[in-house]
């Protein structure tokens, strides 16, 4: 049984509305945009979980939040020190309390699990924490620095928690970050600059800046979405090549259910900050039991002009995050809304031992057809 | 006669480097009606062909040869007024990236008044009329015409792009990755969209994308290009059931199949090549699993594989052979 490398309990990102001058002296009550609204789930040890969703809801919030790259207003993180030794848990545990963000009954309860509460955690060990946490970004032409050459770009995270003997060290560090991310041989590439190599190169100097540290879990945000059709299922392979040398875990976050399909082990689609359907990737695909999955999975093009299916195009966009309807958040938009699903939101129901879903249909209420 | 000929279209660019071959001799029709998707990854000259037909290249771009047949006019021959009388009447175009095309500080109405207004010999409200059929046809609220292009959303923008391209009743719209940047159901609803009105209104269509799978779902006719080549030329179906060229072999396995098995796609290693010096012979032979001698050294002809299906590899049986 693998280990459990992460734990989610309903984390909640809310953003405060910005209120007028006016609007504060009526003493009007603050408006949040709920971006991210009680979400739950784990990762474990080696395996690829992947957030599905349409954009906006909320899945790379979640990713951030997850590394605390935004603020979490609720819920928790716990993240069971892979990849940390004890006595690094025990200070950070140790300097969370003497800072007074955690309870000493909270403390004894983490060094007996061996889990830390990210949430808890003060900010200068949250940087120790991120060493082994490390996020991919989306727009590898965008979110590497053209001033920069790429030994500058995947030295900088060596440079910011200062590790590293001396510059020698340092650039064999980044030699092997750059060579496991396939760009090789690593001299050839280190003294470039970004708009010298091609796009999928980009991406693997993204993924090598986030190598460099070695950590044991990443949070990949549409890391092939910029790139050309040819060129991502090798990016892909890349990812995958690294679980299996250097036992990675992988939050994967992208709004494609195709890639989702052949990349991950279990998946968990979101509708508007919330997790509506969870369960292994396969299952979920195959035997889809949300509406809004369902809807999903019917309107990815297929890659063949024979294979006419029916689509369930839903009307509408989706709704503000900031006015989120009662009930099923999903039900103006569901073809199969019932009275009930207007006014109570449903639980999580599991179908099977892994898979659940929160609809009142798979409750056993109302019909389908 | 079809209503687009495209014979031997050469598009160079002058560049510091040299002179870039962006387009190099492609060659196809299009009839009235016809949806033709134009599919390539980035950089091999499908955008460039597209605004080669409307002639709307930037200044250090130019025709090098070949020829662009439209309605019977040598279209590089149309100057000044003439072409502008043609542009956006008879040809129109939604460019990629359309969500920000639209002027942020006009209405949108206004936007789709002025095209109508220039071409038509109308007043502004029967243009405003016709704004408001247009904004029906693409599914928007005929109300929202006074409204500014940021409250809109994403994919109600680019219905304003598209009810704009069709503001004037044109022949022959181009669309440039027209879901690129949209969200998998706002895809869904353009391309039903995109559909519907080219079969309502008889359109023809060029529909550039890098997105195989989104092309299978909307056009007729399918051409595949590589460095400024068409490489493959046939019925949407044709290409995908029986693919000839090596290149459209790999696209179509780099694509992942939501309903099919679940296995990690193939991809296709390496570069296109650099178009200041293309290599002799074929543009794939880099790449490609197939390569022999005779790849490196003489370029294959595009040649007619079965009736209307072209490709052009040294080791393609060409018909009645």
């Amino acid at each position: 049984m693998p280990k459990e490398l992460l734990m989610v309990e309903n984390l909640q990102v809310w953003f405060p509305v910005r209120r007028g001058f006016v609007e504060s002296l009526t003493s009007k009550e603050q408006r949040f945009v709920r971006a991210v609204d009680g979400v739950s789930f784990n990762i474990k040890e080696r395996e690829i979980f992947c957030l599905v969703g349409e954009s906006g809801c909320g899945k790379t919030t979640t990713g951030k939040a997850i590394l605390r790259l935004v603020e979490p207003t609720g819920g928790n993180v716990r993240y069971y020190g892979t990849g940390l030794n004890a006595a690094m848990i025990k200070e950070a545990i140790q300097r969370a309390v003497s800072k007074k963000l955690m309870s000493k009954a909270e403390a004894e309860e983490a060094l007996s699990t061996g889990a830390i509460d990210v949430r808890k955690l003060p900010k200068d060990k949250m940087k120790m924490l991120r060493q082994k946490m490390q996020m991919i970004f989306q727009d590898p032409y965008e979110s590497l620095n053209p001033k920069q050459s790429i030994y500058d770009i995947v030295a900088e995270p060596l440079v910011v928690n200062n590790l590293g003997a001396n510059e020698a060290d340092r650039e064999k560090r980044v030699a092997k970050a750059l060579d496991d991310a396939g760009l090789r041989p690593p001299k050839h590439f280190m003294w470039r600059y970004p708009h010298e190599v091609s796009g999928g190169q980009r991406q693997r100097v993204g993924i090598a800046g986030a190598l460099v540290l070695e950590p044991a879990f990443l949070v990949a945000d549409e890391p092939v979405s910029m790139l050309d059709v040819s060129i991502r299922s090798e990016i892909l392979k890349l990812m995958l090549d690294l679980r299996d040398k250097k036992g990675l875990t992988y939050l994967f976050i992208t709004h494609d259910l195709s890639v989702a399909y052949v990349f991950s082990d279990r998946i968990g689609i979101m509708y508007l900050g919330k997790i509506v359907e969870l369960g292994p990737t396969e299952e979920v695909i195959k035997k889809p039991m949300h509406p809004y999955t369902k809807a999903l999975i019917s309107v990815v093009p297929k890659p063949d002009p024979r294979m006419k299916t029916e689509k369930i195009i839903l009307k509408g966009e989706r709704p503000d995050p900031a006015h989120i309807p009662p009930g099923c958040r999903f039900h103006p938009r569901c073809p199969y809304a019932m009275e009930k699903c207007k006014v109570e939101e449903p639980d999580a129901i599991y179908v099977s031992q892994e898979h659940w879903v929160s609809c009142w249909l798979a409750a056993g209420e109302g019909k389908t057809e | 006669m079809a209503l687009l000929e495209v014979d031997g279209l050469k598009t160079y660019f002058k560049t510091q480097e040299g002179t870039l071959k962006a387009v190099d001799g492609i060659s196809f029709n299009l009839e009235k009606g016809q949806a033709m998707g134009l599919a390539g990854e980035s950089g091999c000259g499908k955008t460039t062909a597209a605004l080669s037909i409307m002639k709307l290249l930037p200044a250090n771009g130019f025709l090098a040869g070949g020829m662009i047949n439209f309605m019977g006019q040598d279209m590089s021959k149309v100057t000044g007024d003439k072409l502008r009388a043609i542009r956006w009447r008879d040809i129109s175009i939604i460019f990629q990236g359309a969500m920000n095309a639209l002027n942020p500080v006009k209405r949108v109405g206004d936007q789709i008044v002025e095209p109508i207004l220039l071409h038509e010999k109308v007043d502004e409200e029967v243009a405003l009329k016709r704004v408001k059929e247009l904004f029906e046809l693409v599914g928007i609220n005929p109300n929202r015409i006074r409204e500014y292009p940021h409250e809109f959303s994403g994919g109600m923008r680019q219905r304003v792009m598209i009810a704009m391209a069709l503001a004037c009743r044109p022949k022959l719209v181009i669309c440039d990755e027209p879901t690129t940047a949209l969200d998998v159901m706002i895809q869904a609803q353009i391309l039903q969209l995109l559909k519907n009105l080219q079969q309502e209104l008889e359109l023809a269509m060029i529909i550039i994308s890098h997105d195989l799978s989104v092309l299978a779902e909307t056009c007729d006719l399918l051409s595949i290009m590589y460095a400024g080549k068409i490489v493959e030329r046939a019925s949407a179906v044709e290409v995908f059931s029986n693919p000839q060229h090596p290149y459209t072999k790999g696209l179509i396995a780099a694509f992942p199949n939501i309903k099919g098995e679940r296995k990690m796609p193939a991809s296709i290693a390496g570069n296109p090549p650099n178009l200041i010096n293309p290599p002799v012979g074929c543009r794939f032979a880099e790449r490609c699993y197939m390569t022999q001698d005779v790849c490196r050294q003489e370029e294959p002809p595009l040649v007619e594989v079965l009736p209307g299906h072209f490709a052009a590899c040294h080791f393609v049986k060409p018909m009645g052979v």
